[in-house]
């Protein structure tokens, strides 16, 4: 049997564990545990399998493009398929003491359909196939969004719904633009055909519209932060580490194969945006009075890094292109973490008022500690994950002469110490409140774990800029 | 202001109707004839009307993850509040009462037939599942309501029922081919019509599950 067969097995196994998590409540544990761990595995073999050989590609059906739908895999697809496999048992783990019943079974399917659409998505290589998997990813998370949450919550995620669906019909309008002039869905054969296609122009303004306004890209961020604040720990972890990444990553390869990163001023008007992005949601980070809401924010202000360095690889290459793939694995992981370890004192605290929040290092050392690396990795220190990207990023910046990059990027910096150094404020100081309850240390453990990777990723740069292959 | 931000908006998508106009004027020389290819696949396909042959067969992959939305759906519903025991309605009586008794069984008569001339002509699972829902809700209307019960208690495996088979189908072609759904041009029907007959009752009872919606919501005015 080829190894392109893990192409369709990563779609199915997370598949088949959100229906099983649905249909046997009682076995739950067991289905996220054998779920998001097989999952892992076969993340781990693809990213194996891969270096050295072609791209794999696995053809649906056996029909070929026009009339089948392709999946494939190249470096990028497996580093993200990686990740987000990487950090799903942890979710699962903080998750499994997060939830009671009946929240825990729909959690546990959800999750796993979760996983299942972002698997799909890394992997397609069609672009209506595309759009079904956005809609799968953009339901299954506005569905956990709202899962326990309180009526702010449910608000919260009907408007990221609303939000999402005129994304994805946007973007779905320009596939149809697509679909007419060149008679074929498939990436591979649109490839380089964007600019020369009558309309093409337009639908590529109507597909990264959508795209980045599903991703919560500055100025198009105003349903994020109550979505991702309002939801539980171990969504707010997920839909913010991962779920926004999906739509950037398709947005890079629409432009960078199907349009050749064609047209400059797409270029400066996406670094213009990030870097806006950078600056106006770092501030509104460090004006935030609730945990959650900070959070939120500083994970629009990352976004923008990667739309900046997404910008420059047209004219940076290899250097921008890695920038991206680093910055991204390590805000999943950083981001992840951070949201994990603030649910946490949150929880024992219930609320998430920061200046309410008491002196927890003694009593949960393991969070303080997650909140802590998390900082280090975002706001760029190293040897943190964050700070190989941000290099990275500065030395595509210099390289394609964009000067200004090095102070949005050391002012992003410094408002990022600002709000993580308003949060470690109350965590190690503060007063304290030994009486309150204890959490179940798997919680700590999870955020921590997460925590601790964005800055183990520095060490890893290489391997993953290997893995990574070239410019698409 | 909020008329100016009306009149932004309206000038905003007035603009955008008029760029896709002129856009799908635009004459277009697609270098790949479609039509011609699905008309040349559609002998080893197992069905004879193309859009069935499209979805169950050629882009089968999308409709399984088609499926899999619907049940996220439910499944997105059914978290925020459980539902209520049905509550012995008050009997229906006149005219809604008869129209039921004697649409019900043509309602299902005709929803078992799309789904069987799906395979020839212009039918399917789904229209055949949105006509089997509709008889669903018509009965819940007029006070038939007796099959909920049953209907609450294996909510989740006859919801799950269509994407289970898919997958199995799915599965089961991966291992015994190597190639995700690659249906044998011999049982392509066979399995076709398998698919489309629980994909036809999930669909079915998903939608009359989203039409009963959820328990009472909490006041919601953040």
């Amino acid at each position: 049997m080829s190894d392109s067969v893990l192409l369709p097995l990563l779609v199915l196994w997370p598949l088949a564990g959100g229906l099983a998590a649905l249909l046997a409540p009682r076995i739950v544990g067991l289905v996220l545990v054998a779920g998001t761990l097989g999952n892992l595995a076969l993340g781990l073999f693809l990213a194996v399998t891969l270096p050295g050989g072609d791209p794999l590609a696995h053809d649906v059906g056996g029909w070929g493009a026009p009339l089948g739908i392709a999946l494939r895999a190249d470096g990028l697809s497996a580093i993200l398929v990686l990740v987000t496999a990487f950090a799903a048992p942890w979710l699962a783990l903080h998750a499994s003491a997060a939830y009671a019943e009946p929240e825990r079974r729909y959690f546990a399917g959800l999750f796993l359909l979760f996983l299942a659409a972002l698997n799909g998505l890394f992997l397609a290589g069609d672009l209506f196939n595309l759009y079904v998997t956005l809609e799968l990813l953009g339901l299954s998370a506005v569905a956990l969004a709202a899962l326990g949450g309180g009526p702010a919550a449910l608000a919260a995620s009907l408007r990221y719904l609303l939000a999402t669906l005129t994304g994805s019909l946007a973007y779905l309008l320009g596939v149809a633009l697509l679909y007419r002039a060149a008679g074929t869905l498939d990436l591979a054969q649109l490839a380089g055909q964007g600019t020369v296609l009558p309309g093409g122009a337009v639908a590529f303004a109507l597909m990264v519209a959508g795209l980045l306004l599903k991703a919560a890209v500055f100025p198009l961020h105003f349903w994020l932060p109550p979505a991702h604040a309002n939801a539980t720990p171990p969504v707010s972890a997920a839909l913010s580490g991962l779920a926004v990444k999906a739509p950037l990553y398709l947005v890079l390869r629409l432009w960078l194969s199907l349009y050749d990163g064609a047209w400059p001023l797409v270029a400066e008007l996406l670094a213009a945006l990030g870097a806006a992005g950078v600056l106006w949601c770092s501030l509104q980070a460090v004006l935030q009075a609730r945990a959650k809401l900070l959070v939120a924010y500083s994970t629009v202000a990352q976004l923008g890094y990667l739309l900046v360095a997404l910008a420059l690889v047209p004219a940076a290459g290899l250097t921008a292109y890695g920038a991206f793939v680093v910055l991204l694995v390590s805000h999943v992981l950083a981001k992840a973490g951070l949201f994990l370890a603030v649910g946490n004192l949150a929880r024992r605290a219930r609320h998430d008022r920061i200046d309410g929040f008491e002196r927890v290092v003694h009593h949960m050392p393991l969070s303080a500690g997650a909140i802590a690396l998390a900082g280090v990795s975002l706001m760029g220190l190293p040897p943190s994950g964050g700070f190989s990207g941000k290099w990275l990023l500065l030395q595509a910046g210099i390289a394609s002469g964009r000067w200004w990059l090095v102070a949005v990027v050391l002012l992003g910096g410094l408002l990022a110490a600002v709000y993580i150094f308003k949060l470690i404020e109350h965590t190690f100081g503060g007063s304290d409140r030994p009486e309150a309850t204890a959490l179940p240390r798997r919680m700590e453990w999870a955020a921590l774990a997460l925590a601790g990777s964005a800055v183990g990723l520095g060490f890893l740069g290489q391997p993953l800029l290997g893995l990574l292959g070239g410019v698409p | 202001m909020k008329a100016f931000a009306s009149a932004a908006l309206a000038l905003l998508l007035a603009g955008l109707a008029a760029v896709l106009a002129w856009t799908v004027t635009r004459p277009v020389t697609p270098g790949r004839d479609v039509p011609a290819l699905i008309a040349g696949a559609l002998d080893v396909s197992g069905v004879s009307h193309p859009v069935t042959a499209v979805l169950l067969n050629f882009r089968g992959y999308d409709t399984l993850l088609e499926l899999v939305v619907l049940l996220i759906a439910l499944a997105g519903v059914r978290c925020l509040a459980p539902l209520p025991p049905p509550r012995g309605s008050a009997p229906v009586g006149g005219v809604l009462r008869e129209l039921a008794s004697l649409l019900l069984p043509v309602l299902v008569l005709v929803a078992v037939y799309l789904l069987w001339a799906g395979a020839t002509r212009p039918g399917g699972a789904f229209q055949g599942g949105a006509l089997l829902a509709a008889a669903g809700i018509l009965a819940l209307l007029a006070g038939r309501d007796r099959f909920l019960w049953r209907l609450e208690h294996r909510l989740w495996p006859l919801a799950c029922l269509g994407v289970a088979v898919f997958l199995a189908v799915a599965a089961g072609t991966l291992a015994a081919g190597g190639v995700l759904l690659g249906l044998p041009s011999a049982h392509a029907g066979t399995l076709i019509l398998v698919i489309e007959g629980f994909a036809l009752l999930s669909i079915a009872v998903t939608l009359v599950a989203l039409f009963l919606g959820t328990g009472e919501l909490e006041d919601r005015d953040p």
